[in-house]
């Protein structure tokens, strides 16, 4: 439920001639929908990395909502994006040795959130991820399986905005059609802002936003008809 | 978060046991040095409370008391034994007592000595009771022999037997976890008999062997020996005299004596330092000088315990700082996913805290442990009990080596706390 505006980010790194990423206008309205795709190095892990608030822009503004993340402090950034974003990764980082429910709790328990009524909702959100069994070791699940996990952990704040680098890339077709329609169904339902960086055509093709990027600068940014 | 620290934990099973007996065997090492050289002071100083003064012949103040008050086998020169009568007629003296050795019975030093210091030194008989004839005996506590055992003493260690001697058993002592409890005690009058001292018959010895341990080997050396002796005039049924005179008794190695004030000890020692023909001794004064040389090890021991100690933090530092590294996706992860960096630097430390703490726990038993065992084989071997127990100081030195601990877990903690969330994200 949280807007996007990006005005003037450019983000450079030590060493490098030309800006890692260069966005001089991006807004996507609360509630929308958008993929990011381009070829390896075009920036889009430079983009999430900033829009998530991991990285501060070398300048330039990263508002949500009226919010200009970019001028936060680090510990500010970390309780705002602990707060904001529910971030679904292509790697899981589901920690092995803890449960279902454990993993999908442990960001709010570092962050010190998680009440009686967290604790329910996890086992709620493990449900409709369609995991029945909220107490199994995470080592002993399929992949599809984990990624379910991480997107009921991404969920558990009410996040106003989704965030999923490669969420279907380490999965096969089946699976990955899943979480792609997991991901999707479950914004929609909560209203959250989805940004999805992927190369899947599958899932790009049901995201009406779609940004292209190359070289560190957009080159496609078109709403699908 | 604890059970994310135990999951962790178990994830690196091996890791962390192989730390935990890291710092387990470096913690033990140093604890062990320090409790048994605790030990070895408290145990010798209990083992030399009976003895308040203690008079031989000239010669080393050290072995006089080694072979008293631990009877380590040495040879002692004789002190002329009117000395022994005299101190038993002064009145600075609450009681005095010869200590006469030089016989063993399977490794056991046999002490020929007096009625009175058998009472006067141990806490009762638990079982028969004391000497009342030449041949009879009482056993210390550790000495594997049960009331009305008969005895037969060697002359020295591995010495030839003096065979027609035969002393029975009539009284098992009490522990007192000095030395004396492996010792088997008779009357001094058996002693000077056996050996022949005061009858003028020749005493008989094969100086083929070897005497070291012959506590009367200096009164010997101008005897004119024979081998076919009949042993002095010992009489096993002869009843006890300990009311001696002077000119009537033969040399004595030592003598134990108590004073009656603390005043009249210096005086004593004053006089029997003052002239040829003896030496006084505290020995609790020796002792302390003996650890005066003994502390100076037990630095060097102690050095080298801190070395290992330091060599394991650092040695765990390094492996500690290469884990960090490997985790950073882990760490990131966490921060990705909105864990706060305050928690991730608690949660480092507290992972390698608890190991360390572990660790020091376990080492401190294990020191513990060891210090136990060395000092009960040492009880086992020597008979003088060394008390393994903890001060005050321990508990200050535990709190330090806890505190550097917590100090030593902040930095890859730090560093974990340093590290950008961003390496999480296809690192």
């Amino acid at each position: 439920m949280l807007a996007l505006t990006l005005s003037g980010v450019e983000v450079r790194f030590p060493g490098l001639d030309s800006p890692a990423l260069r966005i001089s206008e991006l807004t996507l309205p609360a509630g929308g929908r958008m993929s990011v795709s381009g070829p390896s190095g075009s920036g889009k892990s430079t983009l999430v990395n900033v829009i998530t608030g991991l990285e501060r822009p070398t300048s330039g503004q990263v508002i949500w909502n009226g919010t200009d993340i970019a001028a936060l402090s680090e510990a500010a950034r970390d309780s705002w994006r602990g707060a904001n974003i529910g971030l679904v990764m292509q790697d899981f980082h589901l920690f092995p040795g803890l449960s279902a429910l454990d993993n999908v709790l442990l960001p709010a328990r570092l962050a010190r959130v998680a009440d009686r009524a967290m604790v329910a909702r996890a086992g709620e959100l493990l449900a409709e991820v369609g995991l029945t069994r909220p107490g199994q070791g995470v080592e002993t699940m399929s992949r599809g399986e984990m990624q379910r996990v991480a997107v009921a952990r991404a969920l558990l704040r009410r996040p106003g905005v989704i965030v999923a680098d490669e969420p279907t890339a380490s999965l096969d077709a089946a699976n990955g059609a899943a979480i792609g329609a997991l991901l999707i169904g479950l914004a929609e339902e909560t209203g959250a802002t989805l940004i999805v960086v992927s190369h899947d055509p599958g899932l790009i093709a049901r995201l009406p936003r779609r940004l292209t990027l190359a070289g560190g600068l957009v080159q496609h940014n078109e709403e699908a008809a | 978060m604890l059970r994310f620290i135990l999951a962790d934990l178990g994830r690196m099973k091996a890791g962390a046991v192989v730390v935990i007996l890291l710092v387990a065997l470096a913690v033990a090492l140093g604890t062990s040095v320090t409790l048994q050289e605790r030990a070895l002071r408290l145990g010798s100083a209990r083992a030399a409370d009976k003895f308040d003064l203690v008079i031989g012949a000239p010669g080393s103040e050290t072995q006089l008391v080694l072979s008293t008050v631990f009877l380590q086998p040495a040879a002692l020169p004789l002190l002329s034994g009117d000395v022994l009568a005299d101190l038993q007629h002064d009145p600075r003296v609450a009681w005095a007592a010869p200590v006469g050795f030089g016989d063993f019975y399977r490794g056991h030093p046999v002490i020929g000595t007096t009625t009175q210091l058998v009472t006067e030194t141990t806490t009762g008989f638990a079982e028969g009771a004391i000497f009342a004839a030449e041949g009879e005996a009482v056993v210390g506590a550790m000495v594997g022999l049960a009331v009305g055992d008969r005895i037969t003493p060697t002359h020295g260690e591995i010495g030839h037997g003096h065979d027609d001697v035969q002393y029975r058993v009539t009284g098992r002592l009490h522990p007192t976890g000095t030395p004396w409890d492996r010792a088997i005690l008779v009357p001094i009058q058996a002693v000077w008999h056996v050996h022949g001292m005061d009858t003028g018959h020749d005493h008989d010895e094969d100086h083929a062997h070897d005497h070291a341990g012959d506590g009367h080997e200096a009164g010997h050396a101008d005897e004119d020996h024979d081998h076919d002796e009949d042993h002095g005039g010992f009489d096993a049924e002869r009843p006890l005299d300990e009311h001696w005179h002077e000119g009537e008794i033969p040399g004595v190695p030592a003598i134990l004596v108590k004073p009656a004030t603390i005043a009249d000890a210096y005086k004593l020692r004053q006089d029997y330092r003052g002239n040829e023909a003896t030496q006084a001794v505290f020995p609790a004064e020796v002792l302390t000088s003996l650890y005066g040389t003994l502390g100076d090890a037990r630095q060097v021991l102690a050095a080298i315990a801190g070395a290992a100690q330091a060599l394991v933090a650092m040695a765990l530092l390094l492996v500690v700082m290469s884990h960090i590294g490997q985790r950073r996706r882990q760490i990131g992860a966490l921060r990705a996913l909105g864990a706060p960096r305050g928690s991730i630097f608690a949660l480092v430390w507290t992972e390698l805290f608890a190991l360390i703490a572990c660790g020091v726990l376990l080492g401190l038993a294990g020191g513990y442990l060891a210090a136990r065992m060395l000092s009960a084989e040492i009880a086992r071997r020597q008979g003088f009990a060394l008390p393994v127990e903890f001060s005050g100081s321990d508990v200050a030195g535990l709190a330090v080596l806890l505190v550097i601990s917590a100090l030593l877990a902040m930095l890859p903690a730090w560093t974990a706390y340093r590290q950008s969330p961003v390496a999480s994200l296809r690192g």
